[in-house]
């Protein structure tokens, strides 16, 4: 039992991380319905930009900043991050995306597909081909909660995560540009017709998305340490996964799916090899496609995506 | 827009000598230069073995074949010279046409020669853009607009029949005997210089007096080939095809009738296939030739390659023997995603599995698996029924994933697939009792077919070619089928289809089940060529390479699809795999390049920008072809709809202006 709850303590945060990416394409599919193959690839950038400014700031896992000055570092390390993956999103939205908007529908995704093997490619030139490590500054303090252990790192995680969570969530629901968005999503034309600049908040919508992926970027390197040029390929599959999980387009699904594929992945590695042969972790991905297949099964349009009536 | 009616749809007979000036000319051209680059060398060898030089096939097989290339290469040739000049128009010019002939077929020979044919024509397709990017620029800064294609629907008449024959016979027999001229004064040149036996002279002679006479011939046998193109005369009894003038007249009238009640698209369509027009290289009559050619290189190929690249051709045909499955797999995604509109992202479950199929039937984990002791002597002919197995075994998991995804709409749809084809590859690493796990399975036994040496890679290229055909014929009668158009019919609107009758739980079982089918046909195909597999080589990468294949030939049609395969498969791995290679060797342009670069970048190396590159291409070549390569007529049609607003008059029932159509326009 403890085992199984400690599971689901890594499970959360791992779940987090998964969920803030899917939050990228769950906003970019709602708006322009293109699965944006490229977000993966967003993230890995997104831990490429922390690494390097922690290597043009000095700092190492041995000589770095404590207390307030740590933080600051934490804050800009962040912010620059998800900057950077904005600025990034937005530069691929305008050259690969947008020449594409009224093409056949398989002409962006496999513009998408180029583009990820472009970033891939470009991050296996910036930072090498193997493990690049990321300097573990944040203090590392385990608080026992009931038979639980958890650690400041997942609590930093969880915090960071949840807030941008509800800031989107805030934006989305309360403010003029987060209602064009949503114009946007339902009616394109209606939307441009009431003055919306259809455009410009297309490339919003990518900018958000990927500045959320820059920080999930950055958390994920202060959770596990390390980063690699391919990881935004695993990650994204993942990812994706969970935004479809929670009903793709939907915001508070794509949470929801991340979690809950989170929590699946850590729980898989509880069963023993002599159910699975090598044991759960081994089939971790097939478990989770597995589990998804079965769900889409008895909701067709995810945990929390509606039921869309069909169009005559 | 009216369909014009000018009177004049023939140039006048006197101008046949312009028409023969400019197709003579034309043709000869890249004819002549292939046959002094390889056809020459060819024809030698079969004409006196002795004296052919080194690294050339002289065993009698060979030679036969060589020998069966040479004719056919020459009849087409000399119908094609027939054909085309009965079936222009002749309203567009001598030099435009020389200029894209320079263009279309010099270009490529003279890059195919000097580089290779990948990297030839890999050069070829950049010199194309450039080509239309200069002459888009020049007509726009010239202000012209080139006329729109001759749509003339008038039957011509007896006179006029007798006129295109004659051009027929005087193109084949004039093409002939200049070719024959010009090879002449080439050989009598070497023989002067001594450089020639006196049994190639004989042949030269021979070939003098040949030549002219078969293209007399030929042209004959090409001008009826035209005239069955043309419409017939209505009301009078010399048209169709000659056995029953009444029933043929009748026939033309109401093909005439069909081509005016279609859309102007579709009539310009129709009409551009007619004899006589404005481009008949284009026309679907001379694509019979191009076509009837292609075959004939492909299936004599590996005989031809020593003669035209020299010593290395079983390495060749190796590559193009992987190229071939990839045209299968992406035919069978073409099903599921081109005909019936299901996104696919995990297609290579289907591949593994077929591949997983023949490796552990056909190789000793057959035995271990079942204690069955295999003799490999004879063991290897189950490859034969396994072939047919291994396609049925991923068909029937193609049915078991469209299951449950019949109630799913476009991506999650996508995302179900995309994890059959991530759990797919986890079984066969994990179950290792059965697979070996991540070491895959290796040893598996080549195909036996008596008097068959199956070392070498002539033996796959052939066997693929088989395969690729048979997959094109299924997936052509599948296209054209009851089938096919329930497939497109769900593609289009689902619950309009379902409303018409058509069963969707079947229908979508079938295109996942036909598209595995492929994927299962070319694994099977793939483990016995490779000898060995393993669970790493079924990636969503690879699920995604076919998805772009698929997408960038053009989805839904056929030469699209295959041009795809072939083009992406190229790209990625025989040019930006190999230019490494290329640019060691300090003969090279690139070798200058690669140092270039290196000095300002160290260690660079073209093989870490290669996925750089191909994402680069890829993006480049969505947005400048969104719609694919060789967009299928259905979407080519779609497209053309959307940019020409016109109302099309000849899709009304009643024509505008009659007083029938006032009558249904005008509402009380």
């Amino acid at each position: 039992m403890t085992l199984l709850l400690q599971e689901i303590v890594v499970g959360l945060t791992t779940g987090t991380i998964y969920a803030l990416i899917a939050l990228g394409y769950t906003m970019v599919y709602g708006i322009v319905e293109l699965i944006n193959f490229a977000h993966g690839d967003i993230f890995m950038i997104g831990t490429f930009v922390s690494i390097s400014i922690f290597g043009l700031l000095g700092i190492t896992a041995t000589s770095h900043p404590t207390g307030f000055a740590l933080i600051g570092v934490l804050v800009i390390t962040c912010l620059v991050s998800m900057l950077v993956c904005a600025v990034l999103g937005l530069v691929i939205e305008r050259v690969a995306y947008r020449p594409l908007r009224n093409a056949p529908r398989l002409a962006p995704l496999i513009s998408a597909i180029g583009v990820s093997l472009i970033l891939e490619n470009f991050g296996s030139l910036w930072k090498g081909v193997s493990f690049v490590s990321f300097p573990q500054i944040f203090p590392q303090v385990t608080y026992d909660i009931g038979p639980v252990t958890i650690s400041s790192v997942n609590i930093l995680v969880l915090v960071v995560a949840l807030s941008l969570m509800i800031g989107l969530q805030w934006m989305v629901n309360s403010t003029r540009i987060g209602r064009a968005m949503r114009a946007v999503a339902q009616d394109r034309e209606a939307a441009a017709l009431m003055g919306v600049n259809v455009d410009r908040i297309i490339g919003l919508t990518f900018f958000i998305g990927a500045a959320l992926a820059g920080a999930a970027g950055f958390i994920y390197g202060l959770q596990y340490g390390s980063s690699i040029f391919y990881i935004g390929f695993q990650l994204g599959l993942i990812a994706f996964t969970a935004a479809v999980l929670g009903g793709i387009g939907n915001l508070a699904g794509a949470m929801l799916g991340g979690v809950v594929i989170g929590i699946i992945s850590a729980l898989s590695s509880l069963i023993p090899g002599s159910i699975l042969p090598h044991g759960g972790d081994a089939w971790q991905n097939a478990i989770i496609f597995a589990i998804l297949i079965l769900i889409l099964v008895f909701r067709p349009s995810g945990l929390l995506g509606q039921q869309v009536p069909e169009k005559v | 827009m009216f369909l014009s009616r000018s009177s004049n749809i023939l140039l006048p007979a006197s101008d046949t000598r312009k028409l023969l000036i400019k197709w003579v000319v034309a043709l000869l051209v890249p004819v002549v230069v292939f046959t002094l680059w390889g056809g020459e060398s060819i024809i030698n060898a079969v004409i006196s073995p002795a004296t052919a030089s080194g690294g050339v096939p002289t065993d009698t097989g060979s030679l036969v074949a060589a020998a069966i290339f040479t004719v056919v290469f020459n009849i087409v040739v000399l119908l094609l010279a027939g054909y085309l000049v009965a079936a222009d128009s002749g309203r567009r010019g001598m030099i435009e046409l020389w200029v894209e002939v320079i263009v279309f077929a010099l270009v490529p020979l003279i890059l195919v020669i000097l580089l290779g044919l990948i990297l030839g024509m890999a050069l070829a397709a950049v010199a194309w853009l450039a080509y239309f990017y200069v002459r888009n620029a020049v007509r726009k800064a010239r202000h012209y607009t080139p006329p729109p294609p001759l749509a003339s629907l008038k039957a011509i008449n007896a006179e006029q029949r007798s006129v295109l024959m004659s051009r027929a016979i005087l193109g084949g027999f004039w093409f002939g005997l200049t070719f024959a001229l010009i090879s002449l004064v080439v050989d009598l040149a070497y023989f002067f210089s001594g450089s020639l036996p006196t049994v190639i002279l004989i042949w030269a002679i021979i070939r003098t007096i040949l030549l002219p006479v078969a293209g007399y011939f030929l042209g004959r046998l090409a001008g009826i080939m035209a005239l069955r193109r043309t419409l017939p005369q209505t009301g009078n009894g010399t048209g169709g095809n000659g056995e029953n003038g009444r029933n043929g007249s009748r026939n033309g009238l109401r093909r005439r009738q069909q081509l005016e009640v279609l859309s102007t698209t579709r009539a310009r369509e129709e009409a551009k296939d007619l004899v006589p027009n404005d481009l008949p290289l284009r026309s679907a009559g001379a694509q019979r030739f191009f076509l009837t050619l292609l075959v004939a290189v492909m299936l004599f190929y590996p005989i031809l390659d020593s003669f035209l690249f020299g010593p290395g051709t079983d390495g060749r045909l190796a590559g193009y023997g992987d190229a071939g499955y990839y045209v299968i797999l992406a035919l069978g995604l073409n099903i599921v995603v081109g005909f019936a509109g299901l996104l696919d992202l995990g297609y290579v479950a289907f591949f593994a599995i077929g591949s997983y199929a023949w490796a552990m039937v056909g190789s000793t984990q057959f035995g271990f698996l079942t204690g069955i002791l295999v003799n490999p002597h004879i063991w290897p002919w189950f490859f034969w029924p396994m072939l047919l197995g291994a396609a049925l075994i991923a068909a029937f998991f193609g049915v078991i994933l469209g299951a449950p995804t019949l109630r799913l709409r476009g991506d999650y749809l996508a995302i179900v697939t995309l994890g059959f084809g991530e759990i797919v590859p986890v079984v066969f690493t994990e179950l290792d009792k059965y697979t070996n796990g991540i070491n895959g399975i290796v040893g598996i036994y080549s195909p036996i077919l008596p008097g068959v040496d199956w070392s070498s890679s002539t033996p796959y290229y052939y066997l693929i070619l088989v395969l690729i055909a048979i997959t094109i014929f299924i997936n052509v009668r599948l296209r054209d089928s009851r089938l096919g158009r329930a497939w497109i019919a769900i593609r289009e609107d689902e619950v309009a289809a379902e409303s018409s009758g058509v069963n969707l739980v079947r229908t979508k079982l079938f295109a996942f089940a036909a598209g595995a089918f492929f994927a299962g046909l070319a694994g099977a195909f793939h483990a016995a060529k490779l000898g060995s597999v393993s669970p790493d080589s079924f990636g969503f990468g690879d699920s995604v390479i076919y998805l772009a294949m698929v997408v960038i030939g053009g989805i839904g049609s056929i030469p699209g699809v295959i041009v795809g395969a072939i083009a992406v498969y190229a790209i990625n791995v025989f040019i930006l795999a190999n230019l490494d290679s290329l640019a060691s060797d300090p003969n090279n342009i690139l070798y200058a390049v690669h140092n270039t670069i290196a000095n300002v970048v160290p260690g660079f190396t073209f093989g870490n920008i290669r996925n750089l590159v191909f994402g680069i291409i890829l993006v480049a070549i969505m947005i400048f072809r969104p719609e694919g390569l060789i967009p299928s007529a259905r979407r080519r049609r779609e497209l053309q709809h959307g940019n020409n607003e016109e109302v099309e008059l000849g899709a009304l029932d009643v024509p505008p202006g009659s007083a029938e159509f006032e009558a249904e326009v005008h509402v009380e």
